[in-house]
């Protein structure tokens, strides 16, 4: 129970939040990192594994390409590129020491979700509404744009929403490298048996991951009217 | 779905007899352990805890093969820090090999917060009379302590050692450094805090790296960082091109290596001291520090380097 007091102490007293190393400088860095993290995995995920659903062909390299990124633990692949000589340990500006390596890291992670779904997502728009399309005359390419990316994206969006949460709880290991984000507030906790703020570090993580989810799931509700189809 | 209802509960009906089967051995095992038996001699159960860096497993293997040769059935913990075996210590644990400053600090701490000044004695003996009262309420009583000793210590390149005559940690006064460490380095005095007030150096930035860890040593070597935290037994220094630096202005507390035992256990076995009291004399820091490059740098077993000592040394 006193564990409990203490973190409440932590969270509660002001000066922990704020200035250099505080939590909010901690929890932009981390944002940031993320942010930066997803969007590396969009770019080169999200064409690939749509084009490979548009195709309806190449499955298999999506399903692996996912497993074998959900099975290699992200802490290992960091500490990989690390003790490598590319990226190794250098500073990259505002991602801190070992930046370049902790993105990888992180965008490698990303990928499993946003291939998976994007790619499922596309394939599975039913086979009938595909042939309907092909029997009005339409291309492959506005196939693609007008009938199956509308009727996919709210799956598609779904993997997104699944990494960046996925992303944001995991990029505490930048801590174990000394890099930058709120795994800082955690590993030192930890380290100097002050569990109370190992765990005030983990609760704003948490609390930090329910706000973006929430976030994430309103807006794919916004841009996921579904236009109604009115029949004559 | 069924399939995986069915392995979980083979795996708890497993569990559930395992942990019954154990209920059973430790009932028999308390039989042993009465005093009736243990005041007869050496032997009957002991448990041993320990955390799990090289040098603390090599010793903990000593303390097995020195009791198991005294007749005794030891059973070992290892675990990743003090904090660990602490809770069950003395109780289910009966013996610790332990650092005089270490264990001394670690009950300061948890008797008067973490924020009370911590035991800074230099030497072992005393800081163990300074700490008596923590430890008799602790109910835990230290042996005889070792000439080992196993303190902080802090390193750099040979080659910044040579080229700007460095070999004493007063020699960086006035220099600034980045200095890769353990975390919990920050403001303790024996480490980032002596540093900047007694030993006047500018610790421009500290990298949480670890204690003696490989990204510590390889940010030194990369010139990341021009100090790292190791320890004074460390044995891969050398090999790695690395030097110590002479702790001139003394702001580390006394590490020497002592069995901390339980006094209950030891009252019950008043010949503990006659198995380890040996071992802790033919340790030095030197020898510790030699035994400690055969775990970390040739990779052998701590199970075999310790015997291997044990039998050199004429102790088994």
């Amino acid at each position: 129970m006193r564990l409990f007091g203490d973190t409440w102490r932590y969270l509660t007293a002001g000066g922990h939040w704020t200035g250099d190393g505080g939590l909010l400088d901690l929890l932009g860095q981390q944002l940031l990192l993320t942010v930066t993290a997803l969007a590396m995995a969009l770019v080169i995920g999200l064409p690939v594994a749509l084009w490979l659903g548009h195709l309806g062909r190449g499955g298999w390299l999506a399903v692996n390409i996912s497993g074998i990124g959900r099975a290699v633990p992200v802490f290992a692949l960091l500490a990989l590129l690390v003790t490598a000589d590319w990226p190794g340990v250098r500073t990259a500006g505002p991602y801190g020491r070992a930046g370049l390596a902790t993105l990888i890291a992180l965008a490698l992670f990303a990928l499993p979700p946003i291939i998976t779904n994007a790619y499922v997502a596309v394939r599975e728009v039913p086979a009938d509404v595909k042939q309907a399309a092909v029997g009005m005359g339409m291309t492959g390419g506005q196939r693609f744009a007008r009938v199956e990316l509308p009727l996919a994206l709210p799956l598609v969006l779904s993997g997104v929403r699944l990494a960046l949460v996925q992303v944001w709880a995991t990029a505490t290991i930048a801590a174990l490298v000394a890099g930058p984000g709120l795994g800082r507030v955690i590993t030192d906790g930890f380290a100097r048996t002050q569990y109370g703020e190992g765990l005030a570090g983990a609760v704003v993580v948490a609390v930090v991951a329910v706000v973006l989810e929430l976030a994430a799931a309103g807006l794919v509700r916004l841009s996921v009217q579904v236009p109604r189809v009115d029949t004559i | 779905m069924n399939v995986r209802r069915t392995a979980a509960a083979l795996l708890s009906a497993g569990v559930l007899l395992t942990a019954t089967a154990c209920g059973a051995g430790d009932d028999l095992a308390s039989d042993d352990n009465s005093p009736s038996a243990g005041s007869s001699g050496g032997g009957g159960k002991i448990s041993i805890a320990s955390q799990n860096f090289p040098e603390a497993a090599l010793v903990t293997a000593m303390y097995e093969e020195l009791l198991k040769n005294a007749g005794y059935q030891p059973s070992v913990k290892l675990v990743d820090t003090r904090d660990a075996y602490m809770a069950t210590f003395p109780g289910q644990v009966d013996v610790v090999p332990e650092y005089v400053g270490g264990i001394v600090n670690f009950l300061n701490a948890k008797a008067n917060g973490d924020s009370a000044k911590p035991f800074e004695a230099g030497d072992g003996e005393q800081l163990a009379q300074q700490g008596k009262k923590l430890l008799d309420d602790a109910g835990i009583t230290l042996l005889d302590q070792s000439s080992a000793t196993d303190t902080n210590a802090f390193f750099v390149t040979k080659k910044y050692s040579e080229d700007d005559g460095v070999t004493r940690l007063s020699d960086l006064k006035g220099k600034k450094v980045v200095l890769a460490a353990a975390p919990d380095c920050s403001g303790r005095l024996d480490c980032e805090g002596g540093l900047t007030d007694k030993y006047g150096i500018d610790v421009t930035k500290l990298l949480p790296l670890g204690y003696a860890s490989d990204q510590t040593y390889k940010s030194v070597i990369d010139g990341e960082s021009q100090l790292g935290e190791t320890s004074t037994t460390d044995g891969t220094l050398d090999s790695q091109g690395l030097v110590v630096l002479d702790d001139d202005q003394h702001i580390q507390p006394a590490q020497n290596l002592v069995p901390a035992v339980s006094s209950d256990y030891l009252a019950d076995h008043p010949d503990l001291p006659d198995v380890l009291d040996p071992l802790m004399k033919a340790l030095t820091t030197e020898k510790l520090t030699e035994l400690n490059g055969k775990v970390s740098v040739d990779r052998e077993k701590p199970a075999d380097v310790a015997h291997e000592f044990l039998t050199d040394e004429g102790l088994l």
